[in-house]
């Protein structure tokens, strides 16, 4: 620890920056970041660009944000420099634990809708906008497990990526999965790094892991409120059956790809650039195992990386194909979308560009299913 | 539900916080009354969580709105929220550890000062399974010691550590606890919510204990015209036969 404070303050007494070290071993590199006043320190062999390592901390350091703000963090390590900030995070990681690497949604900095029928989708966005009653109300978010089914939100504020991430880790981890219901302080960091928000979140159908999220901007004591305007709408769906609509759509909503009848494509991340949202396939063969899953996963992150020109590279690409022994992994990124696709080794180029266009056509096909495009405002 | 629905205007809401250090078990308390369950290796509770459960008293329906709250120092300014329209309270503290009972009487230093004056508290020493090879009698006190570690699925990390260390034995005597507790007006427990002891017995007692007269005066509308509610209320509890004791606490509290 005082190693690593040693080093960084090096370079930054220099007016300089310590991004990373490269070790001798060409797999492991140890990447630094400085958010003042914490520092963070990844060591890692997974091959993944510095600048997805990077990615990560900063995730990290806003679900960080998430539990104790900016202006907490600034006003304790002015009073005490040596501050064991362990304290503070006490009971919190669990959940500082469980921000994934390998979720595909974070990685391309979007949000994982759930593909589901518009007209369902619309008919509970409806029943979700809060009523004049209901102030202070930011965020209205249905969820099953981690995708997002709709998100209500004031006209002039919109959710950044980065919270909803931090909000959807935070309200998935077990303790608050469990519950029925649960009221709790969270820092959205991008919405405003200096304050609290509450959340009240009810445990809908636990069987889908639907579950619905209520940030509000106004004091611990608006629960009482926040709760009864839930309950009533939770009832009005429940009533007209809509829920259990949702609930059967939640849990067929995963597809393979072979659904798609797409000659030799394994799987494929497409992102709606303009609604900054990923569908992906469920993960099948020969993708089951983790490491192979991990290995694909820094497949895409690589070529992310190439495509956006993240770590320095002259330019940005319109296209990368990778193939090694294991698959053949295309980027494509165009102004309506970003597209990721894997297929066999043994195919040609030919046939991977195919797929390609394929798959574009088909996520132009199902857009309508796939993404969340009119999400209600208020 | 329609029956739950149905009945639900005739049972009396009573409002119920859990207080008390990190990692005492307020949660796995919640969950044995709420669902007859246990969960080994329970993780932190975020904030606060909130249940219902409906506690039947011979003809009266209570209907327990629960709040468990996390134990985490910083969520400690939050704490009035949730207490502070209470009518009850529940302090745990975790037999194993002397300093969560340190902790558990500044809590109720805080609600006697700040909760509502009615509030009913009750102290419930968790975790007595852990104990109960060591003579859980009530005389047993620290000094003694047992060679054989109980079962300890209910460890948290800390915990863990404190078994590791030695440590996992009984560190508050029950006649020290119990004490404590009819000095500050408190109902007592020691229980456990791994195998349930004690559990059903500490709300069931809340619930004779709560003044219901009194709530449901105010709810009424029509003003706490027995200002004595409170006091009623708690000396009834000597006179009212519900002879729980002869009835298993699980009949007690049926839901």
């Amino acid at each position: 620890m005082g190693v690593v404070q040693a080093i960084m303050s090096v370079f930054a007494d220099d007016g300089d920056k310590l991004r990373c070290i490269n070790c001798a071993d060409g797999r492991t590199r140890i990447t630094f970041l400085a958010r003042s006043p914490l520092y963070y320190v990844c060591v890692s062999s997974w091959g993944e660009p510095e600048s997805v390592t990077r990615f990560h901390l900063e995730y990290l350091h806003l679900q960080i944000l998430s539990v104790v703000t900016a202006l907490q963090l600034q006003r304790i390590f002015e009073k005490r420099t040596n501050f064991d900030l362990r304290r503070l995070l006490e009971g919190a990681y669990t959940y500082l634990a469980s921000l994934h690497p390998l979720d595909l949604a974070m990685t391309t900095a979007s949000l994982g809708a759930l593909r589901i029928e518009p007209s369902l989708r619309n008919k509970v966005a409806d029943a979700l906008v809060p009523t004049a009653k209901i102030k202070d109300m930011l965020y209205v978010v249905l969820v099953a497990g981690t995708r997002v089914i709709t998100l209500a939100r004031p006209r002039k504020h919109s959710i950044h990526p980065g919270d909803l991430h931090v909000l959807l880790n935070t309200v998935t981890s077990s303790s608050v999965r469990d519950a029925p219901a649960s009221w709790l302080p969270i820092c959205l960091p991008k919405f405003n790094p200096n304050g609290f928000l509450h959340a009240y979140v009810a445990s809908v159908r636990p069987a889908a892991e639907l579950t619905l999220v209520l940030v509000s901007g106004g004091g611990g004591d608006g629960f009482e409120r926040v709760r009864g305007w839930c309950e009533t709408v939770m009832k009005k769906l429940e009533d007209d059956g809509t829920l259990d609509a949702v609930e059967r759509a939640a849990k067929a909503s995963e597809y393979s790809v072979a659904d798609l009848g797409i000659q030799g494509l394994r799987h494929f991340v497409y992102k709606n650039r303009a609604h900054v949202q990923v569908t992906t396939p469920r993960w099948e063969e020969p993708y089951e195992s983790l490491g192979a899953r991990r290995r694909l996963i820094t497949m895409y992150q690589r070529i992310h990386d190439a495509i956006h020109a993240k770590s320095g590279q002259e330019g940005q690409l319109k296209l990368q194909y990778i193939r090694t022994e294991h698959e053949s992994v295309m980027g494509w990124i165009t102004q309506p979308f970003e597209l990721y696709i894997t297929l066999s080794p043994r195919l040609p180029k030919s046939a991977v560009v195919g797929a390609a266009n394929a798959v574009a056509r088909w996520a132009k096909r199902e857009e309508a299913r796939l993404f969340l495009r009119d999400a209600p405002v208020f | 539900m329609a029956d739950a629905a149905a009945s639900a205007d005739k049972s009396i809401q009573v409002k119920l916080v859990l207080l008390g250090e990190a990692a005492v078990g307020k949660s796995s308390v919640v969950l044995r009354f709420v669902s007859n369950e246990f969960q080994a290796n329970k993780e932190p509770t975020i904030g606060a969580a909130f249940l219902t459960q409906k506690c039947r008293l011979e003809d009266r329906v209570l209907r327990y709105e629960i709040w468990d709250t996390a134990g985490q120092e910083r969520f400690h300014s939050l704490a009035p929220m949730y207490y502070r329209n209470a009518q009850a309270a529940v302090v745990v503290y975790d037999v194993t550890k002397a300093a969560s009972l340190d902790k558990a009487k500044s809590w109720v230093k805080e609600l006697q000062r700040q909760a509502n004056p009615h509030i009913v508290i009750a102290l419930a020493g968790n975790k007595v399974d852990l104990v109960n090879n060591a003579a859980a009698s009530s005389s047993s006190t620290t000094e003694e010691t047992s060679e054989d570690e109980p079962d300890d699925a209910t460890a948290t990390p800390a915990e863990l550590a404190q078994a590791a260390s030695g440590d996992g034995l009984r560190a508050v005597a029950r006649d020290e606890a119990q004490a404590y507790a009819t000095e500050a007006g408190l109902l007592f427990f020691e229980t456990s919510a791994k195998t349930g002891e004690g559990i059903v017995e500490l709300f069931t007692e809340i619930a004779k204990k709560i003044p219901i007269e009194h709530i449901l005066a105010s709810t009424r509308g029509g003003g706490a015209n027995r200002p004595g509610g409170a006091a009623s209320g708690s000396n009834a509890q000597g006179n009212v036969n519900l002879d729980a004791n002869n009835q298993t606490p699980k009949n007690a509290c049926n839901c």
